[in-house]
């Protein structure tokens, strides 16, 4: 859905998406950003994987970053380009991130016998996404920026 | 929750998903998530075409309330052509047979899906149309 202006340069069009920090307002990014992938042209796995990553990266921000205050928002920004569409979700940082768990490597063996089955939403959205970045959001919150390109 | 997106045709879509996304985590039923959908899709094409005249780089914002048996939805343009009533609305009866004008559809499918609907008061120069949608919780 990203069209040439008139000098002929493609141009980039943004949605933006502002959520209570309540579970199950995922969903609403997850369905927002599907739709706008279709459109693009993704196929259906690759809308799959968009929609597993979304909704892991906004439960975090909602359960994490604003540790379930339904006061505060995340805030989702989708950018269309011609070639790749950008997703980027921010919370407003109650909770800093650390950085050692931006790349973890969970192992299947831990979750067998661990009680906390939990660690693996930031794994799965590396092993989803084709580029990932953990940075702090200008509001001062923590925000992921997830890039998924299309394979026409 | 609040949405803005581009004022270009076919982002109606996107909108459409967005807020019936949002209805549904309410426990809005599937029949009038999908009258919602509808009269949502109206008023951001009426949005995009009319108020915002098809004007590159403008935008349309929704914004959504959720109550417990009820769902309160804003669309704001920005406004480059202002609604003027123009009285009272035509039948589907005269559209049809030629004696009034076929636009106006849009607006006439609106009131009969959603509960409340019309552009209220706006200071800010923008279009505001308000919907409200009450639901049996599923």
């Amino acid at each position: 859905m990203a069209s040439p202006n008139s000098d002929n340069e493609p141009v980039e069009r943004i949605i933006e998406l502002r959520l209570p920090s309540r579970l199950g307002y995922e969903k609403v990014a997850m369905d927002t950003a599907s739709s706008l992938a279709r459109r693009m042209g993704f196929g259906g796995d690759r809308v799959e994987a968009l929609r597993t990553a979304i909704a892991e990266a906004v439960t975090n921000a909602i359960e994490h970053g604003n540790e379930h205050d339904s006061d505060m928002r995340v805030l989702v920004m989708l950018t269309a380009r011609p070639d790749e569409l950008v997703v980027s979700v921010a919370d407003q940082g109650r909770k800093q991130l650390d950085q050692q768990q931006t790349t973890p490597t969970p192992r299947i063996e831990d979750a067998f016998t661990k009680q906390d089955k939990g660690g693996w939403g930031i794994w799965l959205i590396r092993e989803l996404m084709d580029e990932v970045e953990f940075t702090t959001a200008p509001s001062g919150g923590n925000q992921v920026r997830m890039v998924i390109h299309l394979e026409r | 929750m609040e949405l803005s997106f581009p004022s270009e045709l076919g982002y109606e879509k996107v909108a459409r998903e967005a807020v019936a996304a949002f209805a549904r985590r309410l426990g809005c039923d599937r029949e009038r998530v999908e009258d919602l959908k509808t009269a949502l899709g109206e008023a951001c094409i009426n949005a995009i075409e009319h108020g915002n005249g098809r004007a590159p780089g403008l935008r349309v914002d929704v914004s959504c309330i959720g109550a417990d048996d009820h769902l309160e939805i804003e669309v704001h343009d920005q406004g480059l052509k202002r609604y003027e009533s123009s009285g009272t609305i035509a039948s589907i009866d005269l559209k049809l047979s030629g004696l009034a004008p076929l636009r106006g559809m849009g607006l006439m499918m609106i009131a009969q899906l959603v509960d409340e609907a019309g552009f209220t008061e706006s200071v800010d120069g923008r279009n505001h149309f308000r919907l409200v949608l009450y639901f049996r919780k599923i």
